[in-house]
C-alpha cells in the first residue's frame, strides 16, 4: 500500500529520478523489478515509465538503423511485458514505439523511392509520395494518425485483394528498396532525415499524450453529463474524476461512489473527502485537485454490496478501466462486472472513460488469465489466525467485463462504441507488431 | 487483323461454358471454396477469350457473372469470388502503376493469366493462416461444438489436434453436430456432411462426439464454445452458413457461450440480408400443403419425368442455407485476424467505394 509519500519508495518517481543516472541496462533491470514487485502499477504509470525508458533506449542506441531499432525495442518490450504480462499498456507503448520506427522507415524508404522514381522515369506519381514527407510534421497530439487509414489501405495483409494481387515486390521490382531489408539499403544511402531523431519526437508525443488524456477526456465531460443526473461511478480513477470535475464547473449532478472495499476504499475515501497526502505515484498536481464536494456536488458514497438497489435511481453509469481489449471487453477493477449488470439489468447507460494508451490489441482468449489476484489479508486479516487455517480465501484485483454490458467508450479521440473499438486498434497498431 | 482475332475468339468462347468448368472445378478438387472455383472459372474465361480493351472483359465479365449467378442454385459463395475478381480488375486499373492505365492492360491480363494457380494456392494458404490465428481460441481442456463440413473448421481443429505431442500440447473435446437432412431426403447411404473431419480428428487422438441437431440445446451445457464455418459472410457481419448454424447461434447466446465463425476474407460478400427470407436464392424448406397439394404435385411429377427443361432451379433440401445475423457472432476468425462482425464492412468498403 502506497501509504507515505516518502522520496524513497520506489515507485515511478524514483525510477524516472534514476533514469537520468544510471545506465541503460541498470534502468532495464530496474523497471522490470518495480513492474515484478508491482511497486509500479496504475496503467498510466506503467505507460509512463515505459516510454521514459524506451525513450532512454532509443536514445543510446548510437544508429538510425530502423531494423536495429526495431530489433532493440523488441528484445527491451519482450522482457519488459514478460515482467508482468497483466499490464497490458507496457506492451501497448512498446507496440505504439515499434509502429513509429517502423512507420518512420517507410516513409524515408518512399522518399527515397519516389525520388528514384521521379529521376529515372519522369512519370508523374501519386500523390502519396508528396503527402507523406509531410505527415510527420502534422501529426498532433491528439493522436489522430491521418495516415492511419491509408496505411490500412497501403498494406496487403489487411485487403481482401491479397488473394489476386500482384507479387510485386519479389517479381515485378527486383531492383527496387521495397524489397531490399532498409539494412543493407538506408545506411549507405546517407538518409535525408534522422529516423531515431523522428522516433525519439514520436515518443515524446506519445509521452504528452499520456499527460493530457485525462483533459482530452475530460473535455468531453459536458456532453454526456446533464443537470440533475444522477451518476454512479467506482473506486478512484482519475480520468473519472477529472470527467466529473469538468462537468461540475458548469453543471449540478449527484455522484453515487461505490467504494471497492477491499483493494481501493481508502484510496476512494480520499478522493471523495479530499483530505489526505495522496500517494505520490499519481501525478502529484493530482493531489491539489478539490475534490467534487468543493464543488458543490452531492456526492454519495456507498458500499459496493448496495449497488443493485440504487441502480434503479442512477441515470448513468461511469467508470474507469484498467485496460480495454480489442474485442470491446475490458479489464477494471474488481467489482465492475457486478456493476455493468446491474447496469444492464436496469437499462442504465454505461460509459467506459479510458485513454487510447490503454487500448490493447490482445484478443483475450482466455479471461481468467487476464484477472491478477492480489493480497487476501486484505479480506481476512491474518490476525484472525483460526479462519485462515481452515478457509481459502480470494481477492481478485480485476473483472473482465465483456463488450456487450458497456454502452459507450471515451478515449481522448472521442466517443466509440465497443464495436468500433476494432477499427481504433487498426489505427494505433501495426499488424506486425501484435505479436511482437 | 481485328476480325481474325474475333473470329478466334468466337471460336473459342463458343465450347466454353463457364458454368461447366465451374462445376469440374469444384468437382476436381474439393478443398476448394466456391469463391475460388468461380475465380479461376472467370480467370480460364478470360484465357479463351480474346479481348484486348478493358471495356470489351469487363462486359464479358458481367455477362458470364450474370450467366453463371442463374445457373447455380446458391450463388451467395460465389458471388464473393466474382465479385472481388471484378473489382480487383477494376482498382487495379484506376491505380496508377505498371498495371494501371498507363501501363498495359495486356499486363495485367497476362498476371491474372499466369497466376490461376496462385490464386489457388493463396486461398488455401489463407487456411493455415486462420488455423494459427484461431489456435489461440482452443484451450487445454475446452469442448468445442462445431457443425457442418467446413474445410476452415476443420484444417482450424486438425492444426491444433497436430500439436498435440509437440511442446504446445492441446488436449481439447469436440462435439460435431451432424446434419439429418441428408438422411431423411432418402439418401442413407451418403455418410452425413463432416464424418470425414471426425474420423480425422480421432485419428489424432481428439475425442469426439456426434450428436443430432435436435441435441445441440443439451449438448451445449458441455461446450466451452462453438466454432462454425461459413458459406458467405454478409455486409452487416452476419454469415449465411449451413441450415441449422442460425438455431445453434441463437441457443449459444442464450446459454452464454461465444460463437465463432471462421471464414477467409474471400468469403466476404456484398450483400445485406434483413432477415431468413431476404436471401437472394429460392429455397423450398417452409412448404406449406394439403392432401391436395401432394396429390396433385405427384401428378405433375409423373407427366415432368420426360420434359423437365424449365423447371427452375433450386436448393436441394440438403444444401440449404440460413442466415446468422450479427449479434449472435462473437468474433470473426479470418486471414486477415480476429475480427468483430463489424469490420466485415469495413473491409468490405475497403474494396468497393
Amino acid at each position: 500500500m502506497p501509504s507515505t509519500s516518502s522520496a524513497l519508495t520506489p515507485g515511478l518517481a524514483s525510477f524516472l529520478k534514476s533514469l537520468k543516472t544510471n545506465a541503460i541496462d541498470t534502468s532495464i533491470e530496474n523497471l522490470i523489478s518495480l513492474l515484478k514487485r508491482r511497486q509500479i502499477r496504475h496503467s498510466r504509470s506503467c505507460a509512463t515509465a515505459t516510454a521514459y525508458l524506451l525513450l532512454r533506449v532509443i536514445s543510446a542506441c548510437r544508429t538510425s538503423d530502423s531494423a536495429k531499432l526495431i530489433e532493440r525495442v523488441q528484445s527491451v518490450g519482450r522482457r519488459l511485458v514478460a515482467a508482468q504480462p497483466r499490464e497490458m499498456v507496457v506492451g501497448n507503448i512498446v507496440r505504439r514505439v515499434l509502429g513509429l520506427i517502423r512507420d518512420e522507415a517507410e516513409d524515408d524508404r518512399e522518399a527515397e523511392y519516389a525520388l528514384s522514381e521521379a529521376g529515372s522515369e519522369s512519370q508523374p506519381h501519386t500523390p502519396r509520395a508528396f503527402d507523406d514527407p509531410s505527415l510527420p510534421l502534422d501529426r498532433d497530439a491528439l493522436s489522430v494518425r491521418p495516415e492511419g487509414s491509408e496505411r490500412a489501405a497501403r498494406s496487403p495483409l489487411t485487403s481482401m485483394f491479397s488473394l489476386l494481387s500482384h507479387p510485386e515486390p519479389e517479381a515485378s521490382l527486383p531492383s527496387t528498396p521495397g524489397s531490399l531489408s532498409p539494412s543493407g539499403r538506408l545506411p549507405g544511402h546517407g538518409p535525408a532525415k534522422d529516423v531515431r531523431a523522428e522516433v525519439l519526437e514520436g515518443i515524446g508525443e506519445i509521452i504528452d499524450e499520456l499527460g493530457q488524456v485525462d483533459d482530452q477526456i475530460a473535455a468531453y465531460a459536458l456532453d454526456h453529463i446533464h443537470s440533475n443526473e444522477i451518476i454512479l461511478t467506482h473506486t478512484s480513477s482519475t480520468t473519472v474524476q477529472k470527467f466529473l470535475l469538468k462537468a461540475a464547473a458548469k453543471r449540478k449532478f449527484t455522484v453515487i461512489h461505490a467504494e471497492s472495499y477491499p483493494n481501493n476504499h481508502e484510496t476512494t475515501h480520499i478522493t471523495v473527502s479530499g483530505n489526505a497526502s495522496k500517494d505520490d505515484e499519481i501525478l502529484s498536481t493530482e493531489s491539489f485537485q478539490k475534490p467534487l464536494i468543493d464543488l458543490g456536488i452531492t456526492v454519495i458514497l456507498i458500499p459496493d454490496s448496495a449497488v443493485f438497489a440504487l441502480m434503479s435511481r442512477v441515470n448513468k453509469v461511469i467508470l474507469g478501466t484498467h485496460s480495454v481489449l480489442a474485442n470491446g471487453g475490458l479489464v477494471a477493477a474488481a467489482g465492475t462486472r457486478v456493476i455493468a449488470r446491474a447496469a444492464k439489468v436496469h437499462q442504465t447507460p454505461m460509459v467506459v472513460v479510458s485513454g487510447v494508451y490503454k487500448l490493447s490489441p490482445v484478443y483475450p482468449f482466455d479471461f481468467d488469465s487476464l484477472i491478477e489476484y492480489g493480497d487476501a489479508g486484505k479480506v481476512l486479516p491474518y490476525e484472525d489466525g483460526d479462519l485462515v487455517d481452515q478457509i481459502d480465501v480470494q481477492n481478485p484485483l480485476y473483472d473482465y467485463v465483456p463488450a456487450e454490458l458497456v454502452d459507450l467508450y471515451i478515449t481522448n479521440l472521442g466517443g466509440h462504441a465497443p464495436s468500433y473499438l476494432y477499427r481504433i486498434v487498426s489505427d494505433h497498431y501495426r499488424k506486425e507488431d501484435i505479436s511482437f | 487483323m481485328a476480325t481474325s482475332s474475333d473470329a478466334a475468339a468466337a471460336d473459342v468462347t463458343k465450347p466454353f461454358d463457364i458454368v461447366a468448368t465451374y462445376n469440374e472445378l469444384l468437382r476436381s478438387d474439393p478443398d476448394l471454396t466456391m469463391p475460388i472455383a468461380a475465380i479461376e472459372a472467370l480467370v480460364l474465361l478470360l484465357t479463351h477469350s480474346a479481348s484486348s480493351t478493358i471495356s470489351e472483359t469487363l462486359d464479358l465479365l458481367e455477362k458470364s457473372t450474370a450467366h453463371l449467378k442463374k445457373a447455380i442454385p446458391n450463388p451467395i459463395g460465389l458471388s464473393a469470388g466474382t465479385d472481388l475478381f471484378q473489382r480487383y480488375l477494376i482498382t487495379t486499373l484506376q491505380r496508377p502503376g505498371q498495371l494501371g492505365p498507363a501501363g498495359d492492360f495486356k499486363a495485367i491480363r497476362t498476371h491474372l493469366l499466369s497466376n490461376g494457380r496462385l490464386f489457388i494456392r493463396r486461398a488455401k494458404e489463407s487456411r493455415h493462416k486462420i488455423a494459427a490465428f484461431g489456435r489461440g481460441f482452443i484451450r487445454d481442456g475446452s469442448t468445442v461444438l462445431t457443425n457442418g463440413g467446413s474445410r476452415a473448421v476443420a484444417s482450424l481443429l486438425q492444426k491444433a489436434a497436430d500439436d498435440e505431442g509437440g511442446p504446445s500440447a492441446v488436449r481439447f473435446r469436440v462435439i460435431y453436430v451432424l446434419s439429418s437432412t441428408s438422411q431423411t431426403l432418402g439418401q442413407s447411404s451418403e455418410e452425413p456432411e463432416g464424418m470425414e473431419t471426425v474420423r480425422a480428428l480421432r485419428e489424432k487422438g481428439v475425442p469426439v462426439a456426434t450428436i443430432p441437431e435436435s441435441a445441440v440445446a443439451y449438448a451445449l451445457g458441455k461446450a466451452d464454445m462453438v466454432i462454425v464455418g461459413a458459406e458467405g459472410v454478409v455486409e452487416n457481419g452476419g454469415i449465411v452458413s449451413r441450415m441449422g448454424t442460425y438455431q445453434i447461434g441463437l441457443l449459444a447466446k442464450a446459454i452464454g457461450k461465444p460463437f465463432y465463425v471462421v471464414a477467409e476474407s474471400h468469403k466476404f460478400v456484398r450483400l445485406y440480408p434483413l432477415g431468413q427470407y431476404d436471401l437472394p436464392i429460392e429455397q423450398r424448406v417452409i412448404e406449406f400443403q394439403s392432401e391436395e397439394d401432394i396429390a396433385e404435385e405427384n401428378k405433375q411429377q409423373a407427366a415432368k419425368t420426360d420434359a423437365n427443361a424449365e423447371t427452375p432451379i433450386e436448393l436441394p433440401l440438403c444444401d440449404s442455407v440460413d442466415f446468422t445475423p450479427p449479434h449472435l457472432i462473437s468474433a470473426l476468425i479470418t486471414d486477415s485476424g480476429v475480427l468483430t462482425p463489424s469490420a466485415v464492412s469495413e473491409e468490405l468498403i475497403k474494396i468497393w467505394f
